[in-house]
């Protein structure tokens, strides 16, 4: 599993990263969120099964923001384990991001 | 070949009697003149019937007939008198001394060879019994051998939890020799716990193996922290494909955070988990979401978990459906709503209080099913460093790897080494942070140092885009070039030195993010927290830094 995409709910747009979010990923990452349903108010980015980071994935988490830049979303990174949660927490992504 | 003694000191009446027997067809008979003679033979032989005569000079059919009935244990002997004595004393004597019948002098062929074939058949019938209680002792010792093989391959993969026994108060109670019932506790690479609390389809062996690849395969998934859903799904897998169709197993499968107050549940058919306050009151109830392990197919299956969040000081009450199932002899069974009304009403802080008054609540009666209980007291595990035991087993080494262009055309070598290092003892719970430093040393040696590529790139949507198109397109053309990884490690001083030089130009350390939102140069900011120290040396192109573990 490397990305998963689901609508969690009316709301809610899941991507959920695979065991290891690095620069592999680029592609599938971006594709996550090419094709939004227009319902949607809040990205969640689900880091429940992510053992590996490195900065690419940051950079691919604001490279998000800023291709959707211009719509009024929510964004949410949920799950972290704590190696992952450190990552975040170290780029100071609370400014940018609701970690839950 | 039914074999007959026959005992008489007068050779007429041996003779007479041989005749009649082999005319009816008791081709294998045997002589004997006195008591003494008798018991050699009836040693040497084993015959199948002793015909005896009463009155005989020296030991008497009276005297010998309990000697050879002694012969015989555990199979029946039948021992005919032939006497010629008719008075109710007599024969009454001959029965007290072990005989079975009498054939009356002078002999009659026809009453003598009816009483051999009716007592002939009880012999037969008697020696049948004896050779099938024979193969019944072997059977006996054969399936007790057995069950010790299970005993010992089951109480190694059940193999005891320290985390377990340290942090919960739990309680198992077999309903017979082997559990269907399995408590599985493996603490997790982060410092939190894993828990699996499982319930096979039955009772006994048949359950109880169902548990052995559940419990390697756990324990396996959980030191490799796995997610709660991987872990479920993986098990069904394996469930699915190991058990008979009519057998699952209901489970659930925690996760418990290093705090102790934050919960991953994957529920299936377990009773549901309870969580109250310190007070007693009962704040969160998770019930069962799920189909148990071990029927849905690897598509159908569902993976999604519920969190729970718990204050320090909670308690959380995970059992098997054997204690819900207590059942009064009036009341019926206690049902969820009853353990809930124990756990918050008598503020049980035990498994072990359960069982006392589930007992009480049966009034004498015995369990029906096996009964397992696990409480977790919500506080925050405790770190428990090892280093002298780890150390011990950990050499200190030196590494160096040279990575050509076509090595580096893998994205797999970070992994690659990854793997390698956290085999090791001592770093296996830094490996999220190994996995960090070691990929951004290299992506700065192969995308800067290698390929030239220039980070203000990413500033844009398009241009990070373009980057990575860059990085790939690059690294396919690149024919010359090499990465050189050196990896130390010092156990006693608990570090672990990695150094990646690249032999192209290096990069630039004075790129820093300016503002949150800027896409590059988080990778030192990145290095300079994992790392004791950080140092850059021949221009860019040599980076060494220090990891403490």
């Amino acid at each position: 599993m490397t990305i998963n995409t689901a609508v969690k709910n009316e709301n809610c747009w899941e991507i959920r990263v695979g065991e290891k979010f690095d620069f592999s990923v680029v592609t599938d990452f971006r594709e996550a969120y090419s094709d939004l349903p227009k319902s949607i108010k809040t990205i969640e980015v689900n880091l429940t099964d992510t053992l590996y980071m490195d900065s690419s994935a940051l950079g691919m988490l604001l490279n998000m923001q800023k291709v959707l830049a211009g719509k009024p979303f929510r964004y949410v990174i949920s799950n972290c384990r704590p190696p992952v949660a450190r990552i975040l927490e170290i780029s100071r992504f609370n400014k940018k991001f609701d970690i839950v | 070949m039914f074999q007959i003694l026959i005992v008489d000191d007068e050779y007429i009446n041996r003779c007479m009697l041989k005749e009649m027997l082999i005319s009816a067809g008791y081709d294998d008979c045997i002589e004997a003149e006195n008591g003494v003679q008798a018991l050699e033979m009836a040693k040497e032989h084993t015959p199948d019937m002793v015909l005896l005569d009463v009155v005989m000079p020296g030991l008497s059919g009276l005297d010998v007939a309990p000697q050879l009935k002694k012969l015989s244990p555990g199979c029946y002997l039948p021992i005919l008198f032939i006497t010629a004595l008719d008075d109710q004393a007599s024969l009454v004597r001959c029965l007290d001394a072990g005989g079975d019948d009498f054939v009356p002098k002078p002999f009659d062929s026809v009453v003598l060879i009816a009483k051999i074939k009716a007592h002939e058949r009880s012999r037969l019938m008697s020696l049948e019994l004896v050779e099938k209680n024979e193969s019944l002792f072997w059977y006996r010792q054969d399936v007790e051998r057995n069950h010790r093989i299970v005993e010992h391959i089951f109480a190694n993969a059940m193999a005891e939890s320290e985390t377990l026994d340290k942090h919960f108060s739990y309680y198992i109670q077999p309903e017979t020799r082997f559990n269907g019932d399995v408590l599985l506790c493996e603490k997790s690479p982060v410092g939190g716990a894993y828990l699996f609390v499982g319930d096979f389809t039955g009772h006994g062996l048949a359950s109880a193996i169902g548990a052995i690849p559940v419990a390697k395969a756990f324990s396996a998934m959980a030191k490799k922290g796995l997610s709660v859903e991987e872990i479920a799904a993986e098990i069904n897998k394996i469930l699915l494909e190991f058990l008979p169709a009519d057998m699952f197993c209901v489970a659930c499968i925690v996760e418990i955070s290093p705090s102790g107050t934050r919960f991953t549940i994957w529920n299936g058919g377990m009773p549901r988990l309870v969580l109250r306050d310190a007070l007693g009151n009962i704040t969160n109830k998770i019930e069962s979401r799920h189909m148990p392990l071990g029927i849905l197919t690897v598509n159908e299956f569902e993976r999604n978990v519920e969190y729970v969040e718990a204050n320090e000081g909670d308690r959380l009450l995970i059992y098997t459906d054997g204690l819900m199932e207590s059942s009064h002899p009036v009341h019926g069974v206690i049902g969820e709503e009853g353990v809930e009304k124990w756990f918050s009403e008598r503020c049980l802080s035990s498994a072990r209080g359960f069982v006392e008054l589930a007992n009480e609540y049966r009034q004498g009666n015995p369990a029906n099913d096996d009964i397992t209980i696990v409480m977790f007291r919500c506080e925050p595990f405790r770190v428990v460093n090892e280093p002298e035991t780890s150390s011990m087993l950990l050499v200190p080494f030196r590494t160096e790897m040279v990575l050509t262009n076509s090595h580096l055309k893998h994205t797999n070598v970070a992994d690659f080494i990854v793997q390698k290092l956290t085999n090791l003892e001592g770093l296996e719970a830094i490996r999220s942070e190994v996995f960090t430093v070691i990929t951004e040393l290299l992506n700065n040696a192969i995308e800067h140092g290698l390929l030239k590529l220039d980070s203000e790139l990413k500033q844009s949507a398009e241009g990070f885009e373009e980057y990575y198109r860059l990085r790939a397109e690059r690294l396919e053309q690149l024919t010359s070039g090499h990465v050189k990884i050196c990896l130390k490690c010092e156990p006693c001083q608990r570090k672990l030195i990695i150094s990646v030089f690249d032999s192209g130009d290096g990069y630039q350390l004075d790129v820093r993010p300016e503002l949150p939102g800027d896409t590059y140069g988080r990778g030192l900011l990145l290095l300079e927290e994992f790392c004791e120290s950080v140092k850059v040396e021949e221009g860019g192109r040599k980076t060494i830094v220090t990891l403490a573990f």
